[in-house]
């Protein structure tokens, strides 16, 4: 628990993005919907998650996972992306680190690929449409 | 065109509507229209191609486009921008991924194109050999038409 300073609040709680040692949980977010990054970027930061990188395809995500290594302690997967899918992405980042935290983000519908990111390695999903209990339930569970 | 076509989309644009835009969403009087007709200013189409081929278009004017837009972005947005045509997009995502999962249940096979933003003044679309039928919703926002006009394939 955070130690109260000179005027304690009974409103004041600990955000969920952040370890017990005090430090935010770093994010990266791939999605190549400008809406959806900055949706989940939102409902994170609002929580004290410190959101250290954004991909628009799966290619940039794993590029940007390798070169920011091991500052990264979560990423944020969207499934159906130009260039490099999220399913093959996820791979890629297992096969580099293979104590990655992957979260799929997915549309209604992709049950399969869903079921095939959780068998390669993928911590946990989110069903499109976002909304912050789901994002926050999802993503913590996937860190704990 | 066979009305359980579009009711899987009627049916997902309602719900979707409902729980990113947090109102009520009412279902008006479907119409069915020939060959040529006009697009309101901010149209996302999704083409299908398989059992089934054809277009869904999600319609609407500008001024609905950037009130939905502000109301899932939570900020006012005044301009059809990059963010409102990303967030237009993404709506049209997630109904037409709930209405083919539905569709698929069905036994329909066909694939999706990923949805396009079309924007202007005085557009029209133009369907060969199929009618189209729409199903408008009223929103607090304005008015967003779901116009689908899909057949099934010769040969399917």
């Amino acid at each position: 628990m955070k130690t109260t300073s000179d005027f304690p609040s009974i409103n004041e709680r600990v955000p969920e993005g952040v370890t017990n040692d005090g430090k935010p949980i770093r994010v990266m977010i791939v999605d190549d919907s400008m809406f959806v990054t900055k949706q989940i970027s939102q409902i994170l930061s609002s929580e004290g998650f410190d959101i250290v990188a954004t991909a628009a395809d799966g290619a940039e995500g794993v590029e940007k996972y390798k070169e920011l290594y091991p500052e990264v302690d979560l990423v944020t997967m969207d499934i159906t992306m130009p260039r490099m899918d999220g399913v093959t992405a996820l791979e890629k980042i297992i096969e580099f680190d293979k104590n990655a935290n992957v979260v799929m983000v997915s549309a209604l519908g992709k049950q399969d690929l869903v079921k095939k990111s959780l068998m390669l390695g993928a911590k946990n999903y989110i069903v499109k449409p976002l909304d912050r209990k789901k994002v926050l339930e999802r993503v913590l569970s996937s860190i704990k | 065109m066979r009305v359980e076509y579009i009711n899987p989309f009627v049916e997902a644009a309602f719900n979707i509507l409902k729980e990113v835009l947090q109102t009520e969403v009412n279902r008006e009087e479907l119409y069915l229209k020939k060959s040529t007709q006009p697009v309101m200013g901010v149209a996302a189409i999704v083409g299908l191609a398989g059992d089934v081929e054809g277009r869904v278009l999600i319609d609407m004017s500008k001024e609905t486009a950037m009130k939905v837009a502000s109301t899932m972005n939570g900020e006012e947005l005044n301009t059809i921008d990059e963010l409102v045509k990303a967030t237009i997009t993404e709506l049209a995502n997630m109904i037409t991924a709930q209405a083919v999962t539905k569709l698929h249940e069905l036994g329909f096979k066909f694939d999706l194109t990923p949805p396009a933003i079309m924007t202007g003044d005085n557009m029209q679309v133009s369907d060969l050999n199929v009618e189209a039928l729409i199903v408008p919703l009223g929103l607090p926002q304005g008015k967003i038409e779901i116009n689908v006009a899909i057949k099934e394939r010769v040969g399917a």
